[in-house]
C-alpha cells in the first residue's frame, strides 16, 4: 500500500520534473530560433545596406520606425527613412562598405528584444569629397517580432567611436 | 416596439461610444502619468550621479542591468555597476556634472519604454567646462510600480 502510494508520488514528481524541462527546452529553443530570426534581420539590413538601396534598408524597419544618427539626428517613419538613406547613399555613403556583426541580445519581452552590434566602415567620404578615416562603433536597435513571425527595427540608434 | 428597439440601440451605441472614449482617455492619462514618473526618475538618476553616489545610482538599475559607455565597454548587473560608478566618480569623473535633458519618451508596451535623453557632462579643467555632449538612450521597465533601467546606452558627438 504504501509503496504503491510511494509509486504514485514518484511518477507524479517525474511527470512534473520532466514538463519543466520540457518547457524550459522548448522555451529555449524557441529563443534560439528568434536569436537566428534577428541575425538574420541584421544580414539582410547589411546586405541592403551594402547594395545602397535606400528603399530595401528602410524596409527593414516597422511603418513608424525611428532612426538617430551618430550625432543625435532623428529620420521617423518609411519615407523619412528613405530619404534619409538616399541621401546618404548618393553623397558621403556612396562608396562606403559595412560590416556589422551581433554582439548580443537581450530579450524584453518574447516579441521586444534590444540588440547591439559592432559596426565598421570603410571608404567614406567627408562632406567635401576627400577620403575619410574608417569609422567603428556600436548600432543598438530595438526590434520587434512582425505577426509574420519577421524581426523588424522599431529604433535604431548608432554611435562612433 | 420598433421605437424601444431604437432607443435600445442608440443607449447601447452611446455606452459603447463613451466606453471607447474613457478607456482612451484612461490610457492618454495613464501614459501622461508614466511620461511625468520617468521625467522624474531621470531627474532622480542626475541628482544621485552629481552625488557621485555611486551606490545611489546603481539602484536606478533592475538587478541585472545592463551598462555600456560611450566606448561600448559593458557592466552588468548590480554589483558591477556600483563598481563602475565608484571608479568614475573617484577618477577623471570627480569634479563632474551632468544635465540630462529627456528629449523623447517612446512606450513599447505599457511597462516599457524607450528614452532618448540630451546629455551634458560639465567638469572644471575640461576644454571650455565641456566635457562630454551627446545622448543617453535608454529601456526603462516598470517594476512594482517604479520605472528602472533595464539597458543604458550612451554616445558621445
Amino acid at each position: 500500500m504504501i509503496s504503491s502510494r510511494l509509486k504514485m508520488g514518484l511518477a507524479i514528481a517525474l511527470f512534473f520534473a520532466f514538463s519543466s524541462v520540457l518547457a524550459w527546452a522548448q522555451m529555449a529553443s524557441k529563443m534560439d530560433a528568434d536569436s537566428a530570426a534577428i541575425k538574420q534581420c541584421v544580414a539582410a539590413w547589411e546586405d541592403a545596406w551594402n547594395r545602397h538601396d535606400a528603399h530595401a534598408t528602410a524596409a527593414a524597419y516597422v511603418e513608424d520606425g525611428e532612426f538617430s544618427s551618430t550625432t543625435g539626428v532623428p529620420s521617423h517613419g518609411s519615407k523619412e527613412l528613405e530619404a534619409h538613406y538616399n541621401e546618404i547613399f548618393t553623397t558621403f555613403l556612396k562608396d562606403a562598405h559595412r560590416t556589422d556583426t551581433v554582439r548580443s541580445i537581450r530579450f524584453l519581452t518574447p516579441e521586444i528584444a534590444s540588440v547591439d552590434i559592432d559596426w565598421q566602415m570603410t571608404g567614406a567620404r567627408t562632406r567635401d569629397g576627400k577620403d575619410a578615416p574608417n569609422r567603428k562603433g556600436l548600432l543598438t536597435w530595438v526590434v520587434t517580432k512582425q505577426r509574420s513571425g519577421q524581426w523588424m527595427i522599431t529604433i535604431y540608434h548608432e554611435s562612433a567611436f | 416596439m420598433n421605437s424601444g428597439c431604437s432607443k435600445t440601440l442608440l443607449a447601447v451605441l452611446l455606452f459603447l461610444t463613451f466606453s471607447a472614449a474613457s478607456s482612451r482617455a484612461q490610457m492618454a492619462s495613464s501614459h501622461d502619468a508614466d511620461t511625468a514618473a520617468i521625467k522624474q526618475f531621470v531627474a532622480n538618476f542626475a541628482d544621485s550621479w552629481n552625488s557621485h553616489d555611486a551606490h545611489g545610482v546603481a539602484m536606478h538599475y533592475v538587478e541585472d542591468g545592463d551598462f555600456s559607455s560611450i566606448k561600448a565597454e559593458a557592466s552588468h548587473g548590480r554589483k558591477e555597476l556600483e563598481d563602475h560608478y565608484t571608479t568614475i566618480f573617484t577618477t577623471f569623473l570627480k569634479n563632474a556634472h551632468t544635465t540630462d535633458t529627456v528629449r523623447s519618451i517612446r512606450f513599447l508596451a505599457p511597462d516599457l519604454a524607450s528614452v532618448d535623453i540630451d546629455w551634458l557632462v560639465t567638469e572644471p579643467s575640461a576644454p571650455g567646462g565641456v566635457l562630454r555632449k551627446g545622448l543617453l538612450t535608454w529601456m526603462l521597465s516598470k517594476r512594482n510600480g517604479q520605472w528602472m533601467i533595464v539597458i543604458y546606452h550612451e554616445q558621445s558627438f
